[in-house]
């Protein structure tokens, strides 16, 4: 990619290999050691979190055109069921404390489950982007993943049997805390976060810059001409869906059993703004950039660990005891949407466009679109 | 052997006969002419074979593959490529990539080749790029690889177009009104290229042109359409002097046979 | 027997509250094509603008006063406050993309959208407190209010669209833009014309509806707002009657929910409508279907 000692392919393939899995590895060892406030590990891992959603966002926002505003529907999928599975074996193993070796078991049992259950409904989903487009398709998803909190909400929790004593089980608006009702065990620590959250990134990244990528964008541009050259609408769109949702369960899955997470699933967490605040990381960054998607998930992220802070400290809670009306967390979605607004009238492209700014490559001949 | 061949196919769209009863044979390797008047009804029997429209009546046959009912991406992974009227080149991707999203069907390795980085999917690709230069190197495009299609000339991007179809490795090649636009030179220029390809790639083309010049000077036979029916079909030199063909193309008054072939030299 | 018969009429007059706020979605969808998210926050904004005058105006002391007075002023501003949105969010977009159609240029007034009404929903958290807002007690007879003032509004916006200049405008701007433009039409005057009419009855909506429910809250544009944007769907976006309709089914559906054991499971059952009306008509019941030329 950069100018400079031209490197073997294995060598290539060996140094990605180190730098996706190396951080993972380090900080798996060392984060505990070297940051002894939770609340901080805990920030880190989230950050890791938002970057699964919005870079598995952006393969159907950026990439594919298509226009998801239910991301947290998958997210919200794939943390139920995770969530179930992990506390499900945690006590089949024992219980008591998650210990690294149990982990080896259950975090990729219920990472699977999790990813399973997101890509089946990114399946039903996409189906209908066949057939709808723009607004009326953004309309679906988002049908899709109200439903999917309101089935959790709606549920009376008084019912034995049947589905609806099945979803009862999972605890309505107050949420789930696993098989027990000790706390979802958590299980997942930096290795499994930060790993995960590389190899979507990188995978995601394959895939722009391939056939498949190429094939999404002219998708996008033009469908009629794409398929008279043999793109097939159906394929592409349903499986970026599933890739999408694959990614977003992943992500959900990852954050029900983070450690240093809080143990519970809630309807709640996967609402709206969720959705809300995955488009904007998609949007702020670029619609179609993956480095533009990694930066817009660590902008909201650490927005939202500010406003966090600013509600602990005394001053601001002086004078939120006087004005009560100042919500936080309304003044950070107002800032969000105007940035979202005034970004759409004067730079709709985002910050970057569909470009990596760090990665910037020889348009062709050279090598063959990136064996990174 | 014919490579295309239409049973009176029809299609009405809420009520309105677009076409009906239309019925030709394109033998397999000849560059056949569908001409007639504005609204004749040729871009929609392109629609209807590459699948965009489903006729409400007929039989159309690639070969021996039936085309009724086919999604346009099978019709094109079958083999038949075309060009659009109003050309659509994807806007935002290069020239080069815009040749490229062609290769879908024809390449060997899948998603998983992709997101592995296998080597059979670099070797993949690569032989797909050769190819692709090597096309738009065919057509004159190769110092504009890099760039986008909406700064190409009005005649380059009906030669891209072409060379995107070609990407196909079709076996047929519908052209929707290839001279649209160019000048008497790139128009015989296009006339040379239209016979290259056939010949080099064995291919059977069909094209719709109102460019008498270029249809007169390439097309071995001519089916001609007027408000969707067909008035007649023979060679060129017959069409010419065909009574029906002038009423439609110069309306109803009187005219000398071989008026048209003032715009023919 | 009872309780399935109170909840029709229950439903009837939901329904044709919830027509009226539909009918602003059909009505901008009709002119711009774009899902005007934004819709259900100016319902909300309607319902507070009209809880505030109706108790400046003496509220249950003088309530003839109060909801006639009360009910124009809410549909006036939210006549402005549609007016200034699509001035502020949706022009620019449109001016900047006319004569180009592809990529992102779809996406973003979807997003802009979007981002207003998120804006505006937190804008209302700001100002007016998460807490409920109760309307002064002004009737007796609500219901039938809900439904003569909802029929004889359907019946004017009929005569508007289908009999006045400006309705044959809106129209023609609906068929097509830019031809619309060559032919002397004033798009953008329409165009903010039919913002400031799908506001204001979505005021009217978010009146009556609290002078029957009774309260106010910032994210009543959320559940309310929904299910109108369904029914104008369900009935055929950018159809008038179908509005109605959709309104009327949407409401009745609605209440009938409300009698099983699944009573929380309403806003599940109009989310699956939408889904299924999208996947099977997507055209809604009494919609146009159009395709692309290629």
């Amino acid at each position: 990619m950069t100018p400079g000692p031209r490197v073997s392919p294995a060598a290539r393939r060996l140094l990605l290999a180190a730098g996706v899995f190396g951080p993972a590895v380090l900080l798996e060892v060392g984060l505990d050691r070297f940051v002894a406030d939770s609340s901080v590990r805990q920030l880190v891992m989230t950050a890791a979190i938002n970057v699964m959603i919005a870079a598995s966002l952006n393969v159907i926002n950026g990439m594919a055109g298509q226009f998801s505003i239910g991301h947290a529907g998958f997210v919200g999928l794939g943390a139920y069921a995770a969530a179930i599975v992990a506390s499900h074996l945690h006590l089949a193993l024992g219980g008591g404390d998650p210990t690294f070796a149990h982990s080896l078991v259950v975090v990729p049992a219920a990472v699977a489950a999790g990813a399973a259950v997101a890509s089946l409904a990114g399946v039903l989903v996409g189906l209908p982007s066949l057939r709808l487009k723009g607004d009326y398709l953004a309309i679906v998803t988002l049908g899709f993943a109200e439903m999917f909190r309101l089935v959790l909400t709606s549920v009376p929790l008084d019912a034995k049997s049947g589905v609806a004593g099945a979803i009862a089980k999972l605890g309505g608006q107050i949420g789930y805390s696993g098989a027990s009702g000790q706390g979802v065990p958590l299980y997942a620590g930096p290795l499994w976060v930060f790993g995960a959250a590389s190899l979507i990134v990188v995978a995601t990244w394959r895939i722009k810059f391939s056939g498949w990528g190429r094939a999404l964008r002219a998708l996008r541009e033009d469908e009629i001409a794409a398929s008279a050259v043999g793109v097939d609408p159906t394929r592409y769109k349903v499986t970026s869906f599933v890739i999408a949702a694959f990614g977003a369960g992943v992500a959900g899955a990852l954050s029900a059993i983070m450690r240093d997470g809080i143990g519970i699933v809630q309807p709640d967490q996967f609402d709206f703004r969720l959705s809300f605040d995955a488009i904007t990381m998609v949007i702020l960054g670029g619609s179609g950039s993956i480095t533009g998607a990694v930066v817009g998930a660590l902008f909201v992220t650490f927005t939202v660990k500010l406003i966090e802070l600013a509600q602990g400290l005394d001053a601001v809670r002086l004078f939120q005891s006087e004005h009560a009306w100042l919500d936080l967390n309304a003044l950070r979605m107002v800032l969000y949407a105007s940035v979202l607004i005034a970004l759409m009238i004067r730079r709709p492209e985002g910050l970057f466009g569909e470009r990596e700014p760090l990665f910037a490559r020889k348009p062709r001949g050279a090598a063959p679109a990136g064996a990174a | 052997m014919s490579a295309l061949t239409l049973g009176s196919v029809g299609i009405t769209f809420g009520g309105l006969r677009a076409v009906s009863d239309v019925s030709f044979e394109v033998p397999a390797g000849s560059i056949f002419g569908l001409i007639g008047p504005n609204g004749a009804g040729k871009t929609t029997l392109f629609n209807l074979v590459t699948g965009v429209y489903r006729p409400t009546s007929g039989t159309i046959r690639f070969g021996d593959v039936d085309l009724v009912g086919k999604k346009p991406a099978a019709i094109a992974a079958a083999g038949v490529a075309r060009t659009f009227q109003n050309i659509r080149l994807f806007g935002q991707l290069s020239v080069l990539d815009n040749v490229l999203v062609a290769c879908e069907t024809t390449r060997t390795t899948g998603l998983g080749g992709a997101l592995g980085r296998t080597r059979a999917f670099a070797d993949d690709e690569g032989a797909m790029r050769a190819r692709a230069l090597e096309l738009l190197r065919v057509f004159d495009l190769e110092g504009v690889a890099d760039e986008q299609p909406t700064s190409l000339s009005y005649g380059n991007q009906r030669r891209l177009e072409i060379a995107r179809a070609m990407m196909l490795r079709p076996r047929l090649l519908l052209l929707d009104e290839p001279a649209a636009g160019m000048n008497y030179g790139e128009a015989e220029g296009l006339k040379a290229q239209i016979r290259w390809l056939r010949d080099e790639f064995r291919l059977t083309v069909v094209l719709v042109e109102h460019n008498m010049q270029v249809v007169m000077g390439v097309c071995e036979e001519l089916h001609v359409l007027d408000h969707g029916e067909t008035i007649a079909h023979g060679t060129p030199e017959a069409i010419k002097r065909h009574p029906k063909v002038l009423a439609a193309y110069l309306g109803e008054e009187e005219l000398a046979p071989g008026d048209l072939e003032l715009a023919a030299p | 027997m009872q309780a399935l018969l109170d909840a029709l009429v229950t439903g009837l007059a939901q329904g044709a509250m919830i027509a009226l706020v539909a009918l602003g979605y059909s009505m901008v969808y009709g002119v711009l094509k774009l899902i005007n998210f934004a819709h259900s926050e100016v319902f909300m904004m309607g319902a507070f603008a009209g809880f505030y005058l109706l108790n400046a105006l003496g509220g249950a002391d003088h309530p003839v006063l109060a909801a006639v007075c009360g009910t124009l002023g809410a549909m006036a501003l939210a006549a402005a406050l549609g007016v200034l949105v699509e001035r502020i969010a949706y022009r620019p977009l449109r001016e900047r993309s006319r004569g180009r159609a592809s990529g992102n240029v779809r996406v973003t007034p979807l997003v802009t959208a979007l981002g207003v009404s998120v804006l505006l929903k937190n804008v209302a958290q700001l100002a007016f407190t998460a807490r409920y807002k109760s309307y002064p007690q002004l009737f007796g007879h609500t219901r039938l209010l809900i439904f003569v003032v909802t029929l004889v509004t359907m019946g004017l916006l009929q005569l508007l669209v289908h009999r006045t200049w400006t309705g044959k405008a809106m129209r023609a701007l609906s068929a097509n833009v830019e031809a619309a433009r060559l032919m002397g039409v004033r798009t953008g005057r329409i165009i903010a014309f039919t913002f400031a009419v799908g506001s204001g009855l979505a005021a009217l909506g978010s009146v009556l509806y609290c002078l029957d429910q009774s309260q106010a809250y910032p994210t009543m544009g959320e559940v309310i707002g929904t299910r109108a944007f369904v029914a104008a769907v369900l009935g055929g976006i950018g159809s008038i009657p179908g509005a109605v309709l959709g309104g009327g089914l949407i409401g009745i559906l609605g209440e009938l929910a409300k009698l099983t054991q699944y009573s929380g499971g309403q806003d599940v059952l109009v989310f699956f409508v939408l889904i299924v009306v999208l996947l099977v008509k997507p055209a809604g019941l009494l919609g146009k279907t159009g395709s692309e030329k290629v």
